[in-house]
């Protein structure tokens, strides 16, 4: 199929490398916003080493104080340590997954095998809708219904039933004198918004998979005088295996990720939770909570501990999409079917 | 089950077999009830919220959060739809120019998927990293302050990998044949791309849009640290504009942290969410039926119909 026209053919020539260029066009934005981001983290990476994400506390150091040390500004006095951070993005996202993953799986397991054809389609569209609502607004529904239930229903029950079990029960304070305890918004609030917001995604990608199942085989079964719940068991669930953990990655990328819902639901504190109810936060919601103030620190050095925080958030989110996408192939986006 | 494998089954009593068989049935049933009643709660929430408070001076007002009556949400609702279309202008061309390299049958294999992954890769940049690339870069890197610029790239960042993947995916599914004949016939990439490609997925190629479209309406945190927030007025340029442009997801995150300070900031931030999601619901249903839309709309233009 070559070009018959013996003459260069201009208007095709530029065409071809505006197309080209235009291919680039992610690649380059990838490569921009990482180098950027490395460029302007640098002196935080320098200074705080890797105590930057085995440290428990944030200090900007003393106001206006800045000292200068091998090139690098910064306050005196300043420590930059995101632990209590990675270690409340990690449990807030597991969670919401331990949450998400049996949720999606008895949901596209009960579509598959036992719904009509008719509704199948309906059903699966209206599931769809959770992925079309904005994260905002399920950090506004979470802050005007989920807390007030976990705060004046959920926590006062556990805490006269099931005060003494560690991990759920305990005091309901704050772990750090002098500090108010904020009542229903910690891990579990935020776990439960973030469930919420990656069902979709997990179901999207197991009912695709599920769909492929081969048909002979599941006739096979039914022909044996197998059950349907035999079927999803023996054939549906083995088929869809993979799928069913590059799902649950995307779905735990996704929730890695996420900022609005849980900045809104969880209060900003760098706190190491030590219950399921301890006020937490993640990199993504501080990020967008305390970047404004950051730009008080004259040196600097503030902004580049959250643009390295950022780049760490990013670094581990597409590590784990990258694989989930791989794992669960490409027919899924957010939580839409594609084809 | 792969080719080949074995799988022993034990048929254990039919009683208890079909007891399993109704157990998952029912379990099934319950999570789907609570899941959709989770749904319903959330859509009960912010339309009864919202349907008692709306009229059509509050939509029409501007100044949010301010002046003793609160305002209204207009700047924000404009201000998303000119964030949007910035946004459409810096990933439409991308978008649709980049999937009509990776299917163009001459362009290198290698680099064809290494495009898939890069705009893969671009779906699961967390959007605060985005908004704080977008705050440390273009609004004070290159100067251009909280503005429609600043705030659109950002939306166009997430919005580039959508519309390129429909896109794609709908050129893809042309027939092979088609194009190939196209070839044979001498006409050459431009005109393949123009009176095949294009044409052919027009309908995938604008769902791909709309669907681009409704999750950009519904982002908040790229536009925090870059579109700013200005309820005061519409931006006159694409820089600098003064505090920056309005949207509606900030009403909805900030509505309830205005306390009562400002009267009537939850019924603000209630009418933005309703807004929003009537919105995005309509984008999204559009976006689905995109190629019934395409199809009467082309026999109605042949006069075929």
């Amino acid at each position: 199929m070559e070009q018959l026209n013996p003459f260069f053919n201009l208007k095709n020539f530029s065409f071809k490398a505006l197309i080209l260029i235009m291919a680039l066009v992610p690649a380059f934005i990838i490569a921009s916003v990482v180098t950027f981001l490395l460029y302007y983290s640098f002196p935080s990476i320098i200074y705080n080493g890797l105590n930057f994400f085995t440290s428990k506390i944030w200090n900007d150091g003393s106001s206006g104080v800045i000292l200068h040390n091998n090139g690098i500004s910064y306050q005196s006095g300043a420590v930059y340590g995101i632990y209590p951070l990675v270690l409340g993005t990690v449990l807030i996202s597991l969670i919401a997954l331990l949450i998400a993953f049996p949720v999606s799986f008895f949901v596209t397991l009960n579509v598959e095998l036992y719904m009509p054809k008719k509704i199948r389609g309906t059903l699966i569209s209206f599931i769809e809708l959770f992925a079309g609502i904005p994260s905002v607004v399920y950090g506004f529904w979470g802050l005007l219904v989920l807390i007030p239930w976990l705060q004046n229903t959920v926590e006062p029950w556990i805490g006269t039933h099931f005060s003494g079990i560690p991990l759920i029960g305990g005091v309901f304070t704050s772990e750090i004198s002098g500090r108010a305890y904020y009542p229903g918004q910690g891990l579990l609030a935020g776990a439960l918004i973030l469930s919420i917001m990656i069902i979709p995604i997990i179901t999207a990608v197991m009912t695709n998979s599920f769909e492929t199942a081969p048909k002979e085989i599941k006739d096979g079964i039914y022909s044996l005088g197998g059950t349907r719940w035999e079927m999803g068991k023996y054939l549906l669930v083995h088929h869809s295996k993979a799928a069913t953990y590059g799902g649950a990655l995307l779905g735990l990328g996704r929730a890695l990720g996420e900022t609005m819902a849980v900045l809104m639901v969880t209060s900003a504190l760098l706190l190491v939770p030590s219950n399921l109810f301890s006020n937490v936060s993640t990199v993504a919601a501080y990020i967008a909570a305390q970047l404004d103030s950051a730009f008080f620190d004259q040196s600097g050095m503030t902004t580049a501990a959250f643009a390295e925080a950022a780049l760490a958030l990013m670094g581990v989110s597409l590590l784990v999409n990258v694989i989930g996408r791989k794992i669960a192939g490409r027919g899924v986006l957010r939580g839409y079917q594609n084809d | 089950m792969t080719e080949g494998e074995t799988v022993t089954v034990k048929w254990r009593k039919a009683s208890i077999r079909s007891a399993k068989d109704t157990a998952v049935r029912i379990v099934g049933y319950i999570i789907l009830f609570i899941l959709f009643a989770v749904l319903a709660a959330i859509f009960y929430e912010i339309a009864d919220g919202a349907l008692s408070n709306i009229t059509w001076q509050i939509l029409t007002t501007s100044n949010t959060f301010e002046g003793t009556t609160g305002g209204g949400i207009y700047e924000a609702i404009a201000g998303t739809w000119m964030l949007v279309g910035t946004g459409l202008l810096f990933s439409v061309p991308p978008g649709i120019l980049g999937s009509l390299y990776v299917v163009r049958a001459k362009s290198s294999k290698t680099l064809s998927s290494l495009v898939r992954l890069f705009t893969d890769i671009l779906t699961s940049v967390p959007s605060i990293v985005i908004g704080l690339f977008g705050y440390l870069f273009m609004v004070y890197y290159l100067g251009w302050g909280f503005s429609l610029i600043a705030g659109g790239i950002a939306l166009a960042i997430m919005m580039l990998p959508y519309i390129f993947r429909v896109a794609e995916l709908s050129m893809k599914a042309i027939p092979v044949e088609q194009i190939h004949n196209a070839y044979a016939l001498g006409a050459d990439d431009f005109q393949v791309a123009t009176r095949i490609y294009i044409p052919q997925a027009l309908s995938g190629v604008l769902s791909g849009i709309m669907l681009a479209i409704s999750i950009a309406a519904g982002e908040t945190a790229q536009l925090l640290y870059t579109a700013g927030w200005n309820a005061g007025g519409l931006p006159s340029g694409f820089t600098n504009n003064n505090l920056g442009v309005g949207y509606l997801t900030y009403i909805v995150y900030n509505g309830l942290l205005q306390g009562s300070a400002i009267p009537n900031a939850t019924n603000l931030a209630y009418i933005a969410a309703f807004v929003l999601i009537v919105t995005i619901l309509v984008l999204v249903l559009l976006s689905k039926s995109m190629n019934r839309i395409v199809k009467k709309l082309s026999q109605i233009m042949r006069g075929t119909r």
